[in-house]
């Protein structure tokens, strides 16, 4: 058994955050991961990050955008901790040496984005998300942390109400581990690939959201899933919101720059939400392309001039040509929406402490919540910094005053319990099979439109498959590498995180940023200005409901 | 509903240490659209087919670095490989582990070495406490500054360039092409205070192992170009260190050598690289060559058409053009 003082699980930009802010509080960190930390989907963020460092631009402005942004969702007091934080990280994460982009004079470029008054998007070409995750590699690479790579969380260790350790699943060597640990930070990320058209990499699974869940914690807002409005059309890679901020346009099939009936002031820079319902609506109605892969609208960059398309969208035009086809500094690119975002997650302070004692969490696999209802592109890379570090210093804090934690021999048993049964069954369920179900079924009934004949019929469908999952068996036998476990493992977790969202969905009687229904289409801040809390429970997830924290900001309408 | 389907053969590489006395490959057919990629095509294997086919994979979409391995031979990410032209080229699509890396099991490779070696160069900045940064401010750094880091804030560390180098397996000492593309990275950053000490650690520690092969460059996915990195850390060395390396001697005494001559004269530049001592140390291997080959102990003539190669050597000599 290993034993550690704080244990990170997932180590992308928020859980390597999170360790160098442990490691700086003096404490003995390990970092548990699937993926080697360069793998980590932060690392395939595009567009940019978030910092009202213009002359022109204030934090004042960027806390408006984001509460906006929100659907006035999100709680102020943690939107401007937020925002008051932007510049120093970006700063921080300079002299950690990113490579970031930059204007003539030497100070760091901004580009425009979605819902931002100000060009206030700081940016390392198409591929932000790549640099500063390289940087916080190299920088935490200096300092001496334990790295559990390859290694999959399976279920955290909870007694006396509080956390004592996690089991985790070697891949490399097939083992279950356990590590003591009186405080885990929970920074897996997002689950997109409980949708079957995502942005997501196929390892966003919310594994840390669903053991979290799983243990007893909290989950917050589940059901306001992001929808990015350009991903390429068959394989739903994106296609960073950078593109329209650098001056790319939509046009439909009658070539009409339709944006201008949805958003008149702001047109391709409307609010994520907003652009996503204007596609899906254009195609709908009639007026989208339509080809083997579905109906699309056309994203177009040849305006823009191959020197700049090249210089600043260097990923795009790649991933235009290897994975569409396409030339876009010649030809259009085929868009629709893909999944892309997770705004609800492990319900957070704005330390990142969760329900459970001893269970931190951050960045998308938290909630905490500054997103709301809708996240501002730009906002997300930003959040992994800020709340990363603060979950890693309350983490470290909390050893100081916690008592000792204990791992039992029944704890490693109970967990490896499930696994001997998978692996021992002669016929059973696959899991592959089940999670392609799951992908379809919330890509039909839970999707950029919903109403409640949608949600009833996902709900009766997702339970079915998780009675099913019960049933489910590993054929893969071998100790080494065996990803037939994880495929299980995964898919396990996306079924009881599927069930939270739609369970939400179909409760939330309203239409909130990127949640609408058809049949409730109007916000209704006297019934729901309100978080959605989903606790555990042998019959599924119960759900009650918190208020939003204000400080200045009044509701409005929203518009762009 | 999609494009025309073509029949996709591929023969992939399996080996299971704990179950397999040695590798084996499995065939596997499936119908798909030419654009389709080679890591949509395995995955469909695993999960249509055979569930226990174990490969690293994660975001398909060139960016997090997990699936390379060799396609029909090259190093490639099977995320933005199109089975289309495999096919045509090929006739089938043989899928094996990268090289130069350990099989855990099947397409899995043990990268613990390749991440050693990445780690050898030091690969973060160095400061100089006596010059901090600028407090609460970015450090200034210009687009010009920014362009002096060419690709290489591209790396994805897929390892792809590692597997490809030949001079990988021929010496542990030699960083590998990704980690020398990586220091480069850390030698051009105005905000790294040791680029001095960067350059002269690493000559006598591999940097003038690289072959020159440009095996990196063409597997490279990302555009790197690793080979053309060397070959600029190996101008940066020189300038630093004046060629008193045996490695920049060697280049230098090339360069030397054909400017006299139009020839090479392996004898000189053996003395020239190594001294008097290095050319006696290496007088066995020399006579062997010998044998086979008189005219090298012959000393070189002078080529016809020497102005011309002199006219080469003004003009590289000559500073590059603005913007250049």
């Amino acid at each position: 058994m290993q034993k550690h003082e704080v244990v990170v699980i997932g180590a992308g930009l928020a859980g390597q955050r999170a360790a160098l802010a442990a490691i700086d509080a003096g404490k003995d960190v390990a970092i548990v991961s699937k993926l080697h930390p360069l793998r980590s989907h932060s690392g395939a963020a595009q567009g940019g990050i978030n910092a009202a460092v213009g002359k022109e631009d204030s934090v004042e402005t960027h806390i408006y955008d984001t509460v906006k942004g929100s659907d006035y969702l999100g709680d102020q007091d943690a939107i401007e901790f937020f925002c008051q934080r932007a510049g120093p990280v970006v700063v921080e994460m300079e002299h950690f040496g990113t490579i970031f982009s930059r204007s003539d004079d030497g100070s760091l470029a901004r580009r425009a984005f979605g819902g931002a008054g100000f060009p206030r998007t700081i940016y390392a070409a198409d591929r932000t998300g790549l640099a500063l995750l390289q940087a916080l590699w190299e920088r935490i690479g200096t300092e001496d942390f334990t790295l559990y790579e390859e290694w999959d969380v399976t279920n955290l260790v909870v007694r006396e109400g509080r956390m004592q350790g996690l089991v985790a699943f070697d891949r490399r060597h097939g083992n279950f581990e356990e590590i003591q640990a009186p405080a885990v930070v929970m920074a897996t990320g997002p689950f997109g690939r409980v949708y079957g058209r995502t942005t997501n990499a196929h390892s966003c699974t919310g594994d840390g959201t669903a053991a979290a869940y799983e243990a007893g914690a909290q989950l917050k807002d589940l059901e306001f899933v992001q929808f990015h409005p350009t991903a390429l059309l068959e394989s739903g890679i994106l296609i960073t919101e950078g593109a329209r901020g650098e001056g790319g346009i939509l046009k439909n099939a009658n070539g009409e720059r339709f944006m201008a009936k949805y958003a008149p002031h702001v047109l391709e820079l409307a609010s994520r939400d907003v652009v996503s319902r204007a596609i899906v609506t254009e195609v709908a109605e009639g007026r989208g392309f339509s080809g083997p892969y579905g109906g699309y609208v056309h994203l177009e960059l040849m305006h823009l001039g191959r020197e700049k398309v090249e210089s600043r969208l260097q990923e795009i035009v790649d991933y235009s040509r290897h994975f569409a086809g396409i030339d876009p500094i010649t030809q259009p690119i085929p868009v629709y929406p893909a999944q892309h975002y997770m705004m609800g997650g492990i319900g957070t302070t704005i330390q990142g402490a969760t329900s459970l004692p001893g269970l931190f969490a951050a960045g998308e696999a938290a909630c905490v919540s500054i997103h709301g209802a809708n996240r501002l592109g730009g906002n997300s890379l930003l959040e992994t910094l800020v709340f990363g570090r603060e979950a890693g210093a309350a983490a470290a804090a909390y050893v100081d005053k916690a008592p000792a934690s204990t791992m039992h021999a029944t704890d490693l048993d109970a967990a490896v319990a499930p696994f001997r049964a998978w692996s021992s069954r002669t016929d059973g369920e696959d899991p592959s099979a089940l999670r392609t179900e799951m992908q379809a079924t919330m890509e039909r009934y839970v999707g950029i439109y919903r109403n409640e004949a949608d949600l009833f019929e996902g709900l009766r469908r997702i339970r079915a498959l998780k009675d099913r999952f019960q049933k489910v068996r590993v054929v893969d036998r071998s100790s080494i590498y065996n990803l037939n476990v994880s495929d299980a493992l995964e898919t396990g977790h996306m079924l009881e995180l599927a069930e939270v969202i739609v369970v939400g969905a179909y409760a939330r009687t309203e239409s909130r940023g990127a949640h609408a229904r058809t049949d409730f289409p109007k916000r209704d801040d006297a019934h729901w200005m309100k978080h959605t809390i989903a606790t555990r429970s042998p019959t599924g997830p119960e759900l009650s409901y918190a208020p939003v924290a204000y400080t200045r900001w009044e509701p409005k309408e929203r518009v762009y | 509903m999609a494009d025309a389907t073509i029949s996709a053969v591929f023969d992939v590489y399996r080996f299971d240490p704990s179950k397999d006395r040695e590798p084996r490959y499995q065939r596997f057919a499936l119908d798909l659209a030419p654009h389709t990629p080679v890591l949509s095509a395995l995955l469909q294997i695993r999960a249509e087919q055979d569930p226990t086919l174990t490969l690293r994979y994660s975001c398909r979409s060139a960016i997090c670095g997990s699936c390379a391995m060799q396609v029909n031979s090259k190093s490639r990410l099977a995320c933005e490989t199109q089975i289309g032209p495999e096919m045509e080229r090929h006739g089938r699509i043989v899928i094996e582990p990268m090289r130069n890396q350990a099989v855990l099991r099947d397409l899995v490779v043990d990268q613990q070495p390749f991440w050693q070696r990445y780690d050898s160069i030091e690969p973060h900045l160095i400061l100089d406490p006596s010059h901090p940064m600028p407090e609460d401010r970015a450090t200034s750094m210009t687009p010009a500054q920014v362009e002096r880091f060419k690709e290489t804030p591209r790396c994805i560390a897929c390892a792809a360039c590692y597997s490809a180098c030949p001079a990988v397996s021929a010496d542990p000492a030699f960083p590998g092409p990704m980690a020398l593309a990586k220091l480069y990275r850390f030698v051009v950053d105005p905000r790294d205070s040791a680029t001095q000490e960067r350059l002269v650690r690493i000559q006598p520690n591999g940097l003038w192992l690289c072959l020159r092969c440009h095996l990196c460059t063409e597997a490279c996915p990302k555009d790197v170009r690793p080979s053309e990195r060397i070959r600029d850390l190996k101008e940066l060395a020189i300038q630093v260190q004046g060629g008193t390396e045996a490695g920049s001697k060697h280049a230098i005494g090339f360069k030397e050598n054909i400017r006299e001559r139009g020839l090479l004269s392996e004898m000189k530049l053996v003395r020239q690289t190594s001294g008097v001592v290095g050319l006696a140390a290496q007088a066995g291997q020399g006579l062997r060559i010998w044998r086979k080959k008189p005219e090298i102990a012959r000393r070189p003539h002078r080529i016809e058409g020497l102005d011309e190669v002199e006219k080469i050597y003004e003009a590289l000599d000559r500073p590059p053009q603005e913007g250049s």
